[in-house]
């Protein structure tokens, strides 16, 4: 009489019938052998599930808390050295504009007021020192959003440079302004967390 | 409240709103995180890996990537299961950065029943901690901690009929470990 294997054995224990499982029952049935063995493999399980709670001889918190810390204080110089990169590529475009020979004043006077107002946004921001502060999880993911988002503006500044005068100006004016929108909805969303928690 | 909320309820009381504490970055409820379900998480690495240093690297490496993910947690089943699923792939991606044990089973497979073997009478620790770690692994995540053979495939890069064989073959040492083998 060939018994049944251990595969077989574990297959019964699964949820779904696998094929071969209903051979298998109809075997079990006339095997006292195989009951006694898929019994002890019950047990053995058991056993194994009754083993104690092995906990670690070491508290590791510390090394967890010093990494997580690490990572966020250079989370945080990531951000502030793209608000400080904004800012250089907002002096670099005033010394550029300020050469511009040629090119439309109207153009050129509203990328001063958009840089102006970028500028004066991000002040405001920085007065909410917002690296410092702590958000819930839906206010942190906005800001974090808007910060990834100025930081492709930024990028796209830069790359704006290197344009022909004409395309550049309408770039620049078209980029300054969305960075405006995005920094002045990162203020607001600052701001409104700030008077929400009644700072 | 479904099971796997009791199982949190167990672990950590007021799960919730821990969790959203952790997700803005409150450190104190990132540290009640750890204390909640480091006896847990050590308790499957130590079982998994070869030795308690491997484990307690787990360990950390684990709760580092619950303190940096716990804003992606969609809450969609238990914070243990979440907690659990990562600690299992930094257990098995331990292994398979040392794979220092697996030659002892091969070594096995060729001499077949060992003399000691019958004459041992292992307790069940010993026996387990005597698996090559593949096959430990699958034992004890298939067994203990209720993973199927796909979700342990999964983890593992491997097929599911793989994590059966290995689930088969380690129950077959375990049994004549412990002196369970019968003659019928």
């Amino acid at each position: 009489m060939t018994h049944l294997s251990m595969e077989a054995l574990l297959s019964l224990r699964e949820a779904g019938l696998e094929p071969g499982d209903a051979a298998a029952r109809e075997h079990l049935d006339g095997c006292p052998g195989c009951r006694a063995e898929l019994e002890r493999l019950h047990q053995r399980v058991a056993r194994l599930k009754a083993l104690p709670t092995l906990r670690p001889a070491r508290d590791r918190w510390p090394q967890v808390a010093a990494r997580v810390r690490q990572e966020r204080r250079a989370r945080r110089q990531r951000a502030g050295g793209l608000i400080g990169l904004a800012a250089a590529a907002s002096i670099a475009l005033g010394v550029a504009l300020g050469g511009t020979r040629g090119g439309s004043p109207a153009g050129e006077q509203e990328i001063r007021l958009a840089m102006a107002r970028s500028q004066a946004l991000e002040s405001a921001l920085n007065q909410f020192h917002p690296e410092d502060r702590v958000l819930d999880g839906r206010t942190a993911g906005i800001a974090q959003e808007l910060e990834d988002r100025i930081a492709r503006v930024d990028r796209e500044l830069e790359l704006t440079e290197l344009l022909d005068r004409r395309p550049r100006d309408e770039q620049l004016l078209k980029l300054w302004r969305e960075r405006v929108g995005l920094l002045d909805a990162l203020v607001d969303v600052h701001v409104t967390h700030a008077s929400n928690v009644g700072l | 409240m479904t099971g796997t909320r009791v199982m949190d309820s167990y672990l950590l009381a007021n799960a919730d709103s821990v969790v959203a504490r952790a997700r803005a970055g409150d450190e104190t409820a990132l540290e009640e995180l750890y204390r909640a379900f480091e006896a847990p998480v050590y308790n499957l690495a130590r079982r998994i890996c070869r030795t308690t240093e491997d484990a307690e690297d787990v360990l950390q490496e684990t709760f580092f990537e619950v303190c940096r993910s716990i804003g992606r947690y969609r809450e969609e089943g238990s914070l243990w299961g979440w907690v659990r699923t990562i600690a299992a792939s930094k257990a098995l991606m331990r292994l398979r950065r040392n794979k220092y044990r697996e030659t002892d089973e091969l070594q096995d497979d060729v001499m077949g029943h060992r003399r000691e073997d019958t004459a041992l009478r292992m307790d069940l620790e010993a026996a387990l901690e005597r698996l090559s770690e593949t096959a430990r692994a699958v034992v004890w995540l298939h067994d203990v901690e209720g993973y199927t053979h796909d979700e342990i495939a999964n983890m593992m890069g491997k097929t599911p009929s793989f994590s059966k064989s290995q689930l088969a073959r380690a129950h077959r040492r375990l049994r004549r470990w412990l002196g369970e083998e019968v003659e019928v």
